[in-house]
């Protein structure tokens, strides 16, 4: 499996932040997807036939994510009818598998990949690498990426965070071609790199953006065409899908293909969509002659055992959330530290790589709700990031608490010392000799020293008095009486 | 008819984990309450019969829309009032280009449309993407990878999205309107349809008359290819064509 490294989130925020080209990335490339997403929908449909279109999503991925065991099984035999080959696989290892025993049963040399989220989180470049089989990733930001040795910086522009430089220099290092700055140099540069590996490549890798379960067919959807590419030209297609990934009946396309591409890009349409349900007929001219469906747990059962996580399952990764989050808008894709970013990230990442690593991600939002209202499936993001605060503070009745150890500790300390007069006098004793070189004017606002640095960046406490009121007072009585006798 | 493949043995218990982790310790044996998945084929027959009466009887207002959406996508939309002066401005096209290398599928329409003879008068003799051809298959790949112009026909042409649905079946190969850098297709005012379910709603019906009816490929063309990967600047022309022709006929 791809590495996690969702521990590093706040160090690599605050990396990010101080990036200045990265920011600037950020700042053109967000607003860009925001504001083309608000006139495509603008352009075509009135506030609330868009409301009841995003809702009828909702319960269509609801129902099916409830009856998931159903529509996986009809998915199965749908496939297999039109003589395609469906595998399930537990996790990353056994998908990797899978795609290497097909790879070797077929003597493949080099694979040509469209876009697949569930592939990156396998790592699958790097097993076939290991196993002298070449991947050839054929979507422009993810070939870029791949040259770059990086993983996607956002789910649909991979490698938004490169400049036409970064991307040039690249070129120049992996295929020896003169720097340029002009971009549609550039794209004609990978064009024909790539279609020398479209010629001689004997596997096709795609993803699926949708899955139909009653006809059995993968829905891919590019602008670039090499999802078409990669689904026609090699003998082999194996199509990677998270298993959540199903929609019962064609029909239901429909409406998807309508949210789907507004909500990411802000078009109408994608420039191709292809539909394939097996392998071709031996009468058909061209396309694939063995066609595999790899369906993938690989952890998604922990977000469908939850009942509140589960809602998560009806994601169809548009990024719309990425886009408009207030906090992915500042740290980008690479500080989340594993797959998927932003909102729907670090919702998904800590349940499907285990909380202890990813247990700041829940934390990164600001709770604004601007994901959930542009989540072409309603998608609770707020609700659910809470609901994964609450696991991470009180543990999720099969782990502890990951959150707050110290805390805890303390105010355990805390309590006890609180009901017992020697134990607290002692420790307000020793409290006012340390707090000295720190309060100033009655608050201490900074304790530059480990463990507290952090938790009094954000809070000033009162300051403990000089003297405490039991003190003061039976001094003030000690006077009294004192004056009393001189009177 | 192929064998169907064998069952994956890790099937029964994925299926088991999943149900157990929906609470549930009992599979469902019954077609769910969804209605696309509840009509029948002489259900879905009717509903077919009523959506091409419907098209057929707005035609010429679909075909405007059709054009128009087109054009606002990128297409560059020819008129063509008949079936010859749709062959010469394909003919045209290809004589813009001063392409050497044509190659084309081999649907109906050109039987009717003749653009083989409006090539020929312009002096290029255009491949035909067929195996059937007295062509190896090994071939069609190449040839396809090497030609400067595709020409297709299509199965249905999308209105409200300006798509062209390409349904993969014997004398139409995928890559004839993939590979070439220009591709130019020809749309019969007849195979417009209005709307995104009307397309998948036909292609159920054709997936409930079974498998000599199902095709296992077919595409939506809505463009030319495109990308924004690089500084989000658009730029036309990566894998599939950067040039993309709609003529239709009627």
């Amino acid at each position: 499996m791809a590495q996690v490294k969702s521990a590093r989130f706040k160090q690599a925020s605050e990396q990010a932040v101080h990036d200045p080209k990265l920011q600037h990335a950020l700042a053109h490339v967000m607003d860009h997807f925001t504001n083309a997403r608000a006139a495509a929908i603008a352009a075509d449909f009135p506030e609330e036939s868009w409301e009841s279109m995003r809702e009828r999503a909702a319960s269509i991925k609801a129902h099916t994510v409830e009856r998931l065991d159903y529509y996986l099984d009809l998915l199965d035999r749908s496939v297999r009818r039109n003589g395609g080959h469906v595998h399930f696989a537990d996790n990353a290892a056994q998908a990797s598998q899978i795609v290497l025993d097909i790879a070797k049963a077929n003597n493949v040399k080099t694979v040509i990949k469209s876009k697949s989220m569930v592939s990156e989180e396998m790592g699958i470049n790097q097993i076939l690498e290991k196993n002298h089989i070449e991947p050839v990733e054929t979507d422009l930001g993810e070939y870029i990426i791949q040259l770059a040795g990086e993983t996607p910086f956002h789910i649909i522009a991979p490698a938004m965070h490169k400049s036409r430089k970064d991307v040039s220099e690249l070129f120049e290092r992996w295929l020896n071609t003169a720097p340029t700055e002009d971009i549609t140099r550039l794209c004609v540069i990978a064009r024909d790199a790539l279609r020398e590996k479209f010629a001689i490549a004997d596997m096709g890798i795609s993803g699926a953006n949708f899955v139909v379960a009653e006809t059995g067919t993968v829905c891919i959807v590019t602008n670039e065409g090499n999802g078409r590419m990669t689904t026609s030209a090699p003998r082999i297609h194996v199509a990677i899908a998270g298993m959540e990934k199903i929609l019962p009946a064609i029909e239901d396309l429909a409406l998807f293909l309508r949210l789907l591409p507004r909500s990411a890009t802000g078009q109408r349409i994608t420039s191709y969509n292809a539909f394939i349900s097996g392998p071709r007929n031996p009468s058909d001219e061209d396309g694939p002659e063995e066609f595999h469906l790899i369906l993938v747990d690989n952890g998604r059962l922990n977000l469908l055992r939850d009942e509140v996580l589960r809602e998560s399952l009806q994601c169809i990764r548009c990024g719309a959330c990425l886009n408009h989050c207030p906090v992915y808008r500042n740290v980008g894709g690479h500080a989340y530290g594993w797959v998927y970013s932003g909102p729907i990230g670090a919702i998904v990442t800590p349940p499907m790589t285990g909380m202890e690593a990813a247990k700041d991600l829940p934390y990164a939002s600001t709770l604004c709700g601007a994901c959930r209202d542009v989540c072409p499936v309603k998608i609770d993001i707020p609700r659910l990031l809470l609901h994964l605060r609450h696991q991470a503070a009180e543990g999720d009745g099969k782990h502890g608490p990951v959150v707050g150890r110290l805390e805890r500790a303390f105010i355990g300390r805390w309590r006890k010392a609180m009901r017992n007069r020697q134990a607290m006098e002692s420790g307000a004793r020793l409290a006012r000799l340390f707090q000295g070189p720190f309060a100033r004017g009655g608050r201490i606002r900074r304790v530059p020293l480990p463990l507290v640095g952090n938790w009094t960046k954000s809070r000033d406490l009162p300051a403990l008095a000089r003297k405490s009121f039991v003190a003061s007072w039976q001094e003030r009585q000690a006077r009294r009486v004192k004056g009393g006798e001189a009177r | 008819m192929p064998e169907m493949p064998a069952e994956h043995p890790n099937k029964a218990a994925f299926l088991a984990r999943v149900r157990e982790a929906l609470g549930r310790t009992e599979p469902i044996l019954h077609t769910p309450d969804h209605a696309p998945l509840k009509s029948n084929q002489a259900r879905q027959e009717e509903k077919v019969r009523t959506v091409l009466a419907r098209v057929a009887a707005r035609r010429p207002a679909l075909c405007d829309r059709l054009a128009d959406v087109a054009a606002r996508a990128s297409w560059n939309v020819h008129r063509a009032a008949t079936p010859d002066r749709a062959a010469e401005v394909v003919a045209d096209i290809a004589d813009g280009l001063k392409a050497r290398h044509v190659v084309r599928t081999a649907e109906d329409v050109f039987t009717r449309v003749d653009v083989d003879g409006a090539l020929r008068r312009e002096g290029i003799s255009p491949a035909i993407l067929a195996a059937g051809r007295a062509r190896r298959r090994s071939e069609l790949k190449p040839m396809a990878f090497r030609a400067d112009l595709g020409i297709v026909g299509v199965a249905y042409a999308i209105a409200e999205t300006a798509s062209c649905a390409v349904i993969q079946r014997k004398g139409v190969a995928r890559l004839a309107s993939l590979a070439p850098p220009v591709l130019a297709v020809v749309v019969e005012a007849d195979q417009v349809l209005e709307s995104l379910d009307d397309f998948f709603a036909l292609m159920r019906l054709e997936h409930q008359k079974g498998r000599s009816h199902w095709a296992p490929y077919f595409n939506f063309i809505s463009g030319p290819s495109r990308t924004a990967d690089i500084e989000q600047t658009l730029t036309i022309g990566v894998h599939g064509p950067g040039k993309v022709h709609m003529v239709l006929v009627g």
